[in-house]
This record gives structure tokens, sequence and C-alpha cells, in this order.
């Protein structure tokens, strides 16, 4: 851990329930940029609450979260949208836009109500599509295209955001195989060029295991263990979290753990 | 399909300009109302010849018999439909962009039923206390507006947001139940059951200057005001969560539409009484012609929505003329069949 480097976000002694069922208790945890990091765990772990926590959609009973340093209470929103965006898990447009028109709504935040967007908000989205591969089909609406090309459509839109950070929401639930390696390369590409730090949750081990630099392994509302993905995924802590016996073999090409069954 | 800049020349990269979009459809609509305006006050129980009109109109002649059916009668009658299909439709097109729900319209929300519970009970004080409430019936129309919204909000509300299946049924339920109240008002009073009946069919014959002014303000602002809030209805489509993720507080922007929007029905209603279809069919068919962006697609709605109230109030008055036929009915007839067409030809290329 670079000493000198400050801690993009911080949780500290975060607790969070919902209806009074806690969801998350006493989560102490810093964030370093230039990572990729990943959050796994159980179904109900807590892994989603922790996001929207970060992002300041959800508000801590107990505790305070810190982005940059700064209470995220005392971010206005606007302002939030433009450090962080989000891609979500899975989400149905409501009305049938243009993919273009999708893309651009990352630009919502930058956009000044009386004097309208600028040109360069056209040339980001433009870009966000170029890097994301999906200018193909641009001129066609959100109902015509296929889940994984979805997908890649709200990294766009993420990317066309301009954030600091990224948070994803099981990005690659449903998709081909293709799909999750030029997703994975487009966002360590993103991580490289202009993010301070990727933060996704994964419900997909072996993909948590390829694109993380850390992992955060979360049970009953708590964190297991963090480290990198050598460190995290083993035999003992997934025994313990997923109260089934896992078998873990090592990548052939790659020095990463692989969870077989 | 290939999305390329046409050539370097292409400054937008590709995206059209909305703004000279919103303007062509603007001057299109413009001049689409001068005309069917035209040809409208054609119609009616008395001929008169077009030119007569036209010389009526450009000399401001009040002083005869048919200076005064077209000044008097005819015109802010033309005004009044056209002011209240343009509120209806707007009000419906940002209800359906807050509530991500295209079923959605003020009628369905129960909003003009509260408008119109809230005119019939002071039209009952008026007749069995003698009170006279007439000037304060917009005041009475307000009130009920914002009764059936808070109702709907409060009986929908969950911890952190608004699922709007619930919102929508309690709407549907709070519909009825204010429906009923008018009914049972209707059944107990023996006098005033005309003017009650009014409110439930909905009527534009006792139209003057003086109730164009009533409804004129509220029905401008409150349009252009949720007009401006067009971008982060766009936001929203994607999800209330996705609203939020980019910078859009949408509790206030909810409160915002919603308070703006039962104004302005409340304003239309209290004058004309329940006109339904209007606001649930124009956002459709104008999502259907120019796209869902709402930056366009509002501005369409309201001139569509003042061109169709402006067709079906012709009808209105001069299908069996001299009588005359509910407007709501009207609207009814055309609007029910065409939403059923557009239902069924809806595919996932259409912008809607």
């Amino acid at each position: 851990m670079d000493i000198d480097s400050k801690p993009i976000v911080s949780l500290e002694g975060v607790s969070f329930s919902y209806n009074s069922q806690p969801v998350l208790q006493e989560i102490n945890l810093s964030l370093f940029p230039g990572k990729f990091i990943g959050i796994i765990g159980p179904n109900g772990s807590g892994k989603t609450t922790m996001l929207k926590l970060i992002s300041g959609i959800l508000t801590p009973q107990k505790g305070e979260v810190k982005v940059d340093n700064r209470n995220v209470r005392t971010i206005p929103r606007r302002e939030m949208a433009k450090i962080i965006s989000m891609v979500p898990q899975e989400s149905y447009v409501a009305y049938n836009y243009k993919i273009k028109e999708i893309v651009f709504m990352g630009r919502i935040p930058y956009i000044n109500q009386w004097k309208g967007e600028t040109i360069p908000d056209y040339q980001i989205s433009y870009d966000a599509m170029e890097r994301t591969d999906s200018l193909g089909y641009a001129e066609k609406r959100i109902h015509q295209i296929s889940g994984g090309e979805k997908q890649r459509v709200q990294i766009a839109r993420a990317l066309a955001q301009t954030p600091r950070i990224l948070m994803l929401d099981e990005f690659t639930s449903h998709l081909d195989l293709s799909y999750k390696y030029e997703i994975s390369k487009i966002l360590q590409d993103a991580l490289k060029k202009e993010l301070k730090c990727i933060i996704s949750v994964f419900h997909d081990l072996n993909l948590a295991s390829f694109c993380s630099d850390q992992l955060i392994l979360l049970n009953k509302g708590r964190i297991e263990t963090i480290g990198t993905p050598q460190e995290v995924i083993n035999e003992y802590n997934l025994k313990k979290v997923y109260r089934t016996k896992p078998y873990i073999i090592q990548h052939p090409e790659l020095s990463i753990p692989q969870v077989i069954m | 399909m290939k999305f390329l800049p046409k050539s370097e020349k292409n400054e937008y990269y590709g995206y059209p300009n909305w703004r000279s979009k919103a303007f062509f459809i603007l001057i299109i609509g413009f001049f689409s109302i001068l005309i069917i305006g035209f040809i409208a006050l054609n119609f009616g129980a008395i001929a008169i010849q077009p030119q007569k009109i036209w010389s009526i109109i450009w000399q401001h002649q009040t002083d005869d018999s048919l200076g005064l059916i077209i000044w008097e009668l005819r015109l802010p009658r033309l005004i009044m439909a056209m002011l209240a299909g343009m509120a209806l439709a707007v009000v419906g097109g940002s209800f359906q962009g807050i509530l991500r729900n295209p079923l959605t319209d003020p009628y369905i929300l129960g909003v003009s039923a509260g408008a119109a519970l809230g005119a019939c009970i002071a039209i009952a004080f008026q007749y069995t206390m003698g009170l006279f409430l007439a000037p304060f019936l917009p005041v009475f129309a307000l009130f009920g507006s914002f009764v059936s919204i808070y109702l709907v909000y409060l009986l929908s509300r969950k911890r952190l947001h608004l699922p709007t299946t619930d919102l929508l049924l309690s709407g549907v339920a709070i519909n009825f139940f204010f429906s009923a109240i008018i009914t049972l008002l209707l059944a107990i009073s023996r006098r005033g059951t005309h003017s009650m009946l009014f409110w439930l069919m909905g009527d534009l014959s006792t139209a003057s200057w003086q109730k164009v002014s009533w409804i004129a303000l509220p029905a401008f602002a409150g349009t252009i005001y949720q007009i401006s809030a067009a971008l982060e209805l766009n936001a929203m489509a994607l999800g209330e969560e996705e609203a939020l993720h980019l910078g859009i507080q949408t509790g206030k922007l909810r409160l915002k539409i919603f308070l703006t929007g039962s104004m302005m029905i409340a304003a239309v209603v209290s004058f004309t009484g329940l006109i339904g279809f209007v606001g649930l069919v124009i956002p459709h068919i104008a999502r259907l012609l120019v796209g869902p962006d709402h930056r366009i697609m509002l501005p369409a709605s309201a001139l569509m929505g003042s061109l169709f109230l402006l067709i079906c109030d012709t009808l209105a008055r001069s299908i069996m003329a001299p009588n005359e036929i509910p407007i709501g009915a009207i609207t009814a007839l055309i609007g029910a069949p065409l939403f059923i067409h557009l239902l069924k030809r809806r595919n996932d290329s259409d912008g809607y």
C-alpha cells in the first residue's frame, strides 16, 4: 500500500439497516486510487447497498462515508454525478430512446438548463460510443438491441459522464464469454486512461478474480476479508462464506485463482 | 445504419440539432393552428361566409350579431379549447415521464376527479346554503386536485421510492372513489344537478373571454415550466436510481411536476369539466411522431393537444347543431380507437 496516496473512498464505522433489518454493520474501509476493486459475497450480503452508500443514494444510520475526503452527505447530487457514475445491473429504459440519445444522457449533470448542451458534449458522447464499440448501432433504439449491447451502451453512458470513479453492479449478468472479455478490456483501458478507480460488484467469482486488483469479500453485512484475488479466493474463505466446498485451481496463463464446483 | 460523422464538417458528431428541430415543429404547429382554427370558426349553428369571418376578425367588428357570434362566442371557445388541450396533453406527457409509465395521465391518477369533486362541492354549497361560491370555484378545484394527488402519493409511498404500479392503482381507486362522491352529490341535490353533470362530461359551451383569461396564465406558465424540466424527465426514463446517479433530485422533480401539473389541471377542469383521453393519447402520438426526447416531445404534445381538442370541440358543437354533444364523449370516441390502433401497430423500432 502506497503510504503517500490518500484514500479516494473511505467508510468509517458505517452501519446501515433497512426497515430495522441490518444490512451492513461497522464497515471500515479505505479504497485507494488506481485500482479495480471487486466486491463479492453471497446474495444479501450487502454488496449493492455498499455501492449505494458510497454514491450517497443511501445514507448510513451510523458512521461516515467519504469521497475525496469529503463527507458524501455534504456533496450536492449534481456535483456527485460528476465524480461517480454507475452502471446498473439490469435496467429497463421506460421509453424507446435511440442509443445515441441514451449515451448523451451521461452529459446531463454538465448541461446548463438554459444554455443547453455544447459541441464538446456531443464529442464526448461520440468518443464514449467509439470506445465501447457501440457506434454501429447508435441510430437503433434501446428496445431493439440485445442484452450484451445494452450493457455496453450503459457503460458508454457512464463513461460519457466523465466520472472519476466508475461503479458497476454485476455488469456481466447474462453475458456471453466474448462480451465479458471485451467489457473487462474496455474497463481496464478506462482505468489506465482517466478513471481514478473502478468499484464493481461481482456475482461471478472467476470474473472478479480476472478483473480485480483488490477484492472485498462480504459476509452477512460484514467484511470477511480484503486483499488481492490470491489472498481472498481460497478454500477456507469461500467455504466459510458460501458454505459449500469449492475447488480452486490456478489459471493456466495468468497467476490468478479460479473457482470450479 | 452506420453512425459516423457524415464528413469532417459534421460538427455535431452525428447528433441532430434539437433546437432547430423544436423550432421547425413550433412553426408547423403554429401555422396548422391558425389554419385549422380559421376553418373551425366556420362551423356552428349559423352559417357565416369565410370572407365575412375574415373581415370581422380583421376589423375587430363587434357591433352586429355576426360580429358578436364570432368575437364573443366562437373565438373565446376556440381559444379555451386550445388552452385546455395544451395543458391536458403536456401534463399527461410529463406525468408519463416522471412515473416512467405510458399508461398514466391526470385523469387516471385521480387529479381530474379531485378537481371536479372540489368544483361540485362548491356548487352543492351554493345551492343548499345559498353561499355564492362561483368566483372561488377554481380554488375549490385546485384544493380537490391537491388532495387527490396527496392521497395517491400517501397510499403508494414506500420507504425510499414510489412504485409506479402502486401509484397507478391508488390513482384508479381514488378516481373511482371521488367519482362516486360526485354521483352521490348529484343524487342528493335537487338543484344544481345540471351544472354538476357538466363537470362529469366536459363542456366548453360557457366559454368567455373572462374564463380564457383565467386559464391562460396557469396553462402557459405551467407548460413552459414543465418543458424546462424536459432533460431531467429524460434521465428519469433510465430509472429512478440512474436519475439520482445523474445528479437529478428525483423527489424534488416529482414534487415540481405534480404540483404544477395539478395546478394546470385544476385551472382547466374548473372551467371545462372532465375531459378524458387527451392527456393519455396525445403524448403517445407525439412520441410516435417525434421520438421520446421530452425536449421535443412535450412542445409537440402541447401543439397536438390544442389542435386535437379544437377539432373535437368543433365536432361537438356542429355534428348535431344546434344541440351539443359533451366534448368528453367526442375525445373518447376518437381517442379510444386511435389508442388501440397505436398499441396494435407498435413495434421495437418505434420511438415509444
